[in-house]
């Protein structure tokens, strides 16, 4: 299993040494989205009651909720990426061909992605953190943990929903857009949930990015302690429970209707 | 005792929805109308044996290709590689074939074709010193020594066929299937794929070979036995010995003739 791993880790890192500026212009967009909530950040005075659970300072807040919401996406659409993209360039059915479980497939062909992307959000914290003024508190390493680890289940479980999707229906994904477009809006991605008018407010709690960001940004920020963030935990386990296998018989039922209509490698 | 069959399809059936637009489904919701690819296909292929199978595009080579691959699920009947039941036994069964069925978009063109060939033996459990000597092997073998550390993108059309055998080789199976491998190719890289199939993989490795072409001249010069499949039956089947006793032409014939009773043309 670490050799098939392996394999797909290989194949991707020297597929992307060969796109030369895309780690450049990846680093150029990071810096200037930075640099963007640094100057709002200074319209919002410190101290606002909203944030005040968050340890009161919008910048911190906006760059924890634009980090790991790029961190989500890519588990949350990572996984139906690369069954789209193998679909488009050919190299699907070659894939399945193979004697590799079409989960080990799926999952490996995202690692690279998905590793570089944990990368990436490391990055962007720690180069908001020594040149912008990312205030960390006292990190709760057990929150972060707990929080990341039903967080990244929960979304690829999401991801493999909307595998299964394109493994069928090819495009048109709307677990992408449900829960990619709706969670920035209504997730407190760049603003507290508090904020939200009561008549809608109640729609962010069915989304798993709330519970994640109000962890990861308590246990990171605001120096809470574990007990304060086991509402989070809570509610990711709840959908963790529901998700995983929801999403692993959707898995099994896609891949039996696509070799069934013969259009698993179709695009 | 006679050997058993490399590959036993019988009865095969495989039907495949019809695409049906809006309008029709909105009137029709409920109506399931379908296309039918095999219709109850009898097929047996002795080991180490050149099984070259023709037919007009439509007919169903493909599909059989793709259900002893694995990729296409069939409806009725069964179909077994190295002994091993397709539909039932998934894994054991995909491990009896090797595949050169993809076009040449089914590799990674920013790779080389050695690291093409990497990627693909590790999922075949390939790694280490013993995978890094087969691949170097089936490069030479495919006359793609010289050119191994070149990106895939910068192969000729021959070159990149030879690199999809090379690839169909690489877990070694007894079975090969092959969807017209010389297709797109001038003759004498046509030529050399030819030879590679019948005299290397067949004649000296043993393996057992399907071949998916719409070449008669190819069948007749290449195969031990020869099928037509129309309408997803075969409708002609023998040894290449006696189809093509008469040379190219009575072949022709003879196909001409299958199909057309077949389409019920005169």
């Amino acid at each position: 299993m670490s050799g098939v791993l392996g394999a797909f880790l290989r194949r991707d890192f020297r597929e992307a040494v060969t796109y030369k500026f895309s780690f450049v212009s990846s680093l150029a967009g990071m810096l200037l989205s930075l640099a963007t909530f640094y100057f709002v950040a200074k319209l919002v005075p410190p101290g606002s009651p909203s944030l005040g659970p968050f340890g009161g300072d919008y910048f911190s807040f906006a760059v924890v909720g634009v980090a790991f919401s790029g961190l989500l996406g890519m588990f949350q659409e990572g996984l139906s990426a690369v069954v789209r993209s193998a679909q488009l360039s050919g190299t699907l059915e070659a894939l399945l061909v193979t004697p590799v479980p079409i989960p080990v497939i799926l999952f490996g062909s995202s690692l690279y992605s998905l590793l570089f992307q944990i990368f990436r959000t490391a990055l962007h914290l720690a180069v908001a953190a020594a040149f912008f003024g990312l205030a960390f508190g006292r990190v709760d390493v057990a929150g972060v943990a707990a929080v990341g680890l039903l967080t990244v289940v929960c979304f690829l479980s999401v991801g493999v929903l909307s595998a299964s999707f394109i493994l069928v229906y090819k495009t048109g994904n709307p677990f992408s857009w449900i829960l990619g477009t709706v969670s920035g809006l209504l997730g407190g991605v760049v603003f507290p949930v508090s904020l939200l008018p009561p008549w809608i407010r109640w729609a962010s709690s069915l989304l798993p990015v709330t519970y994640a960001l109000d962890g990861m940004r308590k246990s990171l920020l605001a120096s809470a302690p574990f007990s304060a963030v086991l509402p989070d935990i809570a509610a990711l386990a709840v959908f963790d429970v529901l998700l995983v296998p929801l999403s692993l018989a959707a898995f099994r039922l896609a891949v039996r209707k696509a070799k069934k209509d013969g259009t698993l490698s179709h695009y | 005792m006679s050997q058993a069959p490399a590959v036993l399809v019988q009865g095969l059936v495989k039907r495949y929805p019809v695409f049906r637009g809006f309008r029709e489904l909105i009137r029709h919701p409920f109506d399931r109308r379908t296309v039918t690819a095999l219709d109850g296909l009898d097929l047996e292929i002795g080991p180490g044996r050149v099984f070259c199978l023709l037919g007009p595009n439509g007919a169903g080579k493909t599909t059989l290709i793709k259900i002893l691959a694995g990729l296409v699920l069939p409806d009725g009947g069964r179909a077994l590689a190295g002994g091993r039941d397709v539909a039932r036994e998934p894994g054991p069964a995909r491990s009896a074939v090797g595949c050169a069925i993809g076009d040449e978009r089914s590799f990674y063109w920013r790779l080389t074709g050695r690291q093409n060939l990497e990627f693909f033996g590790a999922l075949y459990g390939l790694r280490g010193p013993a995978g890094r000597r087969r691949i170097d092997e089936l490069l030479r073998l495919a006359g793609l020594d010289e050119a191994a550390d070149l990106r895939f993108s910068g192969y000729s059309t021959g070159m990149r066929q030879m690199l999809s055998l090379a690839r169909a080789l690489l877990a070694d199976a007894a079975i090969l299937l092959v969807d017209e491998p010389t297709r797109s190719l001038d003759p004498q890289a046509a030529d050399r794929t030819r030879e590679f199939l019948r005299d290397e993989l067949a004649g000296r490795r043993g393996k057992t070979v399907l071949w998916a072409t719409h070449d008669l001249g190819e069948a007749a010069d290449c195969a031990d036995d020869i099928a037509v499949i129309s309408r997803g039956r075969i409708r002609l089947g023998g040894p290449a010995a006696s189809l093509a006793a008469g040379g190219r032409e009575a072949l022709r014939r003879a196909y001409e003739k299958a199909v057309g009773e077949a389409e019920g043309r005169p």
